[in-house]
């Protein structure tokens, strides 16, 4: 057996020995990657998984290594991603993306890629043709 | 600052050439030839192709601690570095038919499942699966 081998045991026994905490949060994780375009917040996906929204924030935190939050802006953006290569206008991936303000959607893809939504789009093309 | 580029320590630029784009999928970026037997080599996940290079780094082949290091790490079957998958099970099946071996069987790891491999060129890397 190699090093990495017994590392791999000896941290699946010491971290991941809690099989009902990961349920919980791998089931939270599936939740948002299959919502992201509705309205979320802690209430819901505590009330979701039957868990105290304080616990399942500190759960989340502690196995993904950031918030439930964090996570589906993550996924927002990669979503968002998706739909501008795909040919949709800023507007309507702002809203298939689950965002109410197309201006606040615009500053937050620039704050994450570092270009606008219709810069990111151009550039997609671009090296689609 | 922007991460462009990161490096992964090859024993034979060629030969990792073919394992990464033939085997594992990725695309040709960068070529440029430095000197006789070495070159700037990168090259890009084909999902993502603006996305992080990997430079296929003859290392190993001039520089004698990083051919330790690299040796040091594989021997103790620890990954030089990881990508992603979206299953890492499917991968397991892909590459195993296509001749990789694997060290590390697909194992769920808490939120990750994970598998190592052999790239033939001196590393071991893990594949990654968010759960």
């Amino acid at each position: 057996m190699t090093y990495y081998l017994k590392e791999i045991t000896r941290i699946k026994n010491a971290c991941y020995g809690n099989q009902g905490q990961l349920d919980t949060v791998i089931g939270t994780r599936h939740y948002i990657n299959n919502n992201y375009d509705q309205e979320l917040n802690l209430d819901l996906l505590s009330h979701v998984r039957f868990t105290s929204k304080f616990h399942l924030l500190r759960l989340f935190k502690r196995y993904y290594g950031q918030t439930p939050g964090q996570y589906l802006t993550d996924r927002r953006i990669a979503k968002a991603k998706e739909y501008l290569m795909a040919g949709s206008t800023v507007t309507e991936t702002c809203f298939n993306i689950g965002f109410e303000s197309p201006s606040s959607f615009c500053t937050l893809f620039k704050q994450r890629t570092g270009m606008t939504p219709a810069e990111f789009q151009k550039k997609s093309n671009f090296h689609k043709s | 600052m922007k991460v462009q580029v990161v490096s992964i320590p090859v024993l034979d630029q060629e030969k990792a050439l073919q394992f990464y784009t033939e085997k594992l999928g990725f695309l040709k970026k960068v070529d440029v030839p430095l000197s006789e037997h070495s070159r700037w080599l990168t090259v890009v996940s084909k999902e993502d192709q603006d996305g992080t290079e990997i430079l296929l780094e003859p290392a190993p082949n001039h520089f004698e601690p990083a051919k330790v290091y690299q040796k040091a790490l594989f021997d103790a079957g620890i990954p030089y570095t990881q990508f992603n998958a979206a299953d890492v099970e499917q991968e397991y099946e892909r590459l195993s038919g296509l001749g990789v071996e694997f060290s590390v069987k697909p194992t769920a790891m808490g939120t990750v499942k994970i598998a190592v491999f052999n790239d033939t060129c001196g590393n071991n890397i893990q594949i990654v699966e968010m759960l």
